[in-house]
């Protein structure tokens, strides 16, 4: 029996960053499967024991371009856990609201490409066209589409303009019919249910083997949320359900960020709905550390992201380590990828929706062969804030 | 205090110190205790492992695993010491908790430390990269 080898990356079209899978297959099918990361490596772990725990918010921000509020809230977390620091009732709704708003965008773009991996570019289209409100949202509560600067020890940055929260709920409401829409059209699409049923699957016991994370883990009948299991911010006074769904194929780990996004809906309809009355302040002014441990955690979009420091008593982080949750699913890989066709192992490989930036920690930052250069950009981000203001009125 | 004191009492014996917190547990075990600690929690308990952290000290080479005991949101982090800064060495838990796998590696190759019994000793994050310097989370890295 003849046994080839089929190299996947480190720069392939189905991979939006680089890293490499070597598949062994006899014939058709996956017999085996390498998994090769590091190509992203940047040390972010020993760059942040250098900073001041304020400079540390901006810089895991930037560990993950998508998930980029996932980081500051379990870092910032891990911080306040060192002394048992309390946060203004304000600023836990703001919290969540961010974090929300950012599950919904993330898991629109998950669709969105999971439908152009397997050629089926309507659904592509379609998702990413009704997450532009979303980040139209984003830009309107903090000024930027992406890395918001929102969160602060202590509480937030910015507070939510309160004129402006009529208006948050009108676009809420309209998303959600276009993504009740998307969502109907994609459960109940013989194509992707012919395309995705039975396909990768991950059954229980390999992800509780895995310490599987996240969608990955709740679509094999896993029930594993950290916004239930350790409720922090306002996660303990709104109503939600989480999703868990027993087959563990590729159409489950859908079905489950599909349902989800409607949860995180509720939810930022009801943080946004809460805002209207409650008063005070967003941040309590934390002068100082102690010595000391703290864990911080978030259920970001893909699964929990995990933050451990501790602390001296000066101003900086002796030790940070940062766990994201593609680091705990890519490996998941080993179990869901055998015995598949070659042709399903892409979507297979796609649907923990992996983020290797987030697994190695680290960033890029190119511009000498940009054309746009950081003040086009800025002065565009600018025009762009003014277009919505004055849409607004 | 929280749930973990049932844990104490099977367990007590095994632990040298401990720092109690509300929702978190941080003890520190000897390297020989290790594997019956995180079969204990893993198997017994129902824990997840999220992840391990390892760190430099004055006393030595440090890993602080971290079990998460999802039903309760408890944290279970039991720590083990070596003191050998030269040649850290201790048992790998991979064999008991598979999801262990990337991140001993990932201690391995930042710090140096050897995992007895781990199924595959190699770098995970600098493979590709010959230039990178040895153990690059170690201080006093110069001497």
């Amino acid at each position: 029996m003849n046994k080839n080898v089929i190299p996947i990356g480190p720069y392939h079209p189905l991979l939006e960053e680089a890293e490499y899978f070597t598949l062994v297959v006899d014939g058709e099918t996956v017999v085996d499967i390498e998994l090769d990361i590091g190509y992203m490596h940047r040390g972010h772990e020993f760059i942040s024991e250098s900073k001041t725990f304020t400079q540390s918010i901006y810089l895991v921000e930037r560990i993950c371009g998508i998930c980029s509020t996932s980081h500051p809230f379990a870092f910032v977390q891990a911080v306040e856990d060192v002394d048992n620091i309390e946060i203004p009732l304000r600023a836990r709704y703001i919290r969540t609201l961010i974090g929300e708003l950012e599950r919904i965008h993330s898991h629109l773009l998950w669709l969105g490409l999971a439908g152009h991996f397997i050629g089926y570019d309507t659904v592509w289209m379609w998702a990413w066209k009704w997450r532009e409100p979303v980040l139209n949202m984003f830009e309107i509560i903090s000024g930027n589409r992406n890395h918001y600067g929102m969160f602060r020890i202590g509480g937030v940055a910015k507070d939510v303009d309160p004129s402006k929260v009529g208006k948050l709920i009108e676009i809420l409401d309209e998303i959600e019919k276009k993504i009740e829409m998307i969502a109907k059209a994609a459960k109940d699409d013989p194509v992707l249910k012919s395309r995705l049923k039975g396909v990768g699957v991950l059954t229980k016991k390999d992800a509780i083997d895995f310490c599987a994370v996240g969608p990955t883990a709740r679509a094999s009948g896993v029930p594993i949320d950290v916004r239930k299991d350790e409720p922090k911010a306002a996660y303990d006074l709104v109503d939600f359900n989480i999703i868990v769904t027993e087959n563990g194929d590729v159409y489950d780990k859908l079905v489950v960020r599909l349902l989800e996004t409607f949860e995180s809906i509720k939810i930022c309809k009801q943080c946004l709905e809460k805002l209207k009355t409650t008063n005070g302040g967003i941040r309590n002014n934390v002068k100082e550390i102690s010595a000391g441990e703290g864990i911080g955690r978030y259920e970001a979009p893909r699964g929990e992201v995990f933050h451990y420091v501790q602390t001296d008593g000066t101003n900086r982080p002796v030790r940070h380590k940062v766990r994201a949750p593609s680091y705990v699913n890519i490996p998941t890989f080993k179990a869901s990828c055998k015995g598949i066709s070659i042709a399903d192992a892409l979507i297979t490989l796609a649907s923990v929706d992996p983020c290797y930036c987030c697994t190695e920690r680290s960033i890029k930052i190119r511009d000498k062969n940009f054309n746009l250069l950081k003040f086009d950009l800025l002065k565009l981000s600018l025009e762009k804030t003014e277009q919505i203001k004055r849409q607004m009125k | 205090m929280a749930d973990y004191q049932d844990f104490l009492k099977i367990m007590g014996d095994k632990i040298k110190s401990k720092i109690e917190k509300p929702q978190r547990l941080y003890f520190e075990v000897d390297n020989e205790h290790i594997l019956e600690v995180a079969d204990y929690l893993f198997n017994t308990l129902g824990c997840r492992l999220s992840t391990a952290t390892a760190k430099e000290t004055y006393q030595g080479i440090e890993v602080l695993y971290h079990f998460s005991h999802d039903k309760t949101g408890i944290y279970f982090c039991p720590r083990v010491v070596m003191t050998d800064k030269k040649n850290p060495r201790m048992n790998s838990i991979t064999p008991i908790v598979r999801g262990a796998e990337w991140i001993e590696r990932e201690m391995s190759e930042m710090l140096g430390i050897t995992f007895e019994g781990h199924p595959k000793p190699e770098p995970l994050l600098t493979r590709e990269n010959k230039e990178v310097m040895k153990v690059p989370l170690r201080k006093w890295r110069w001497q």
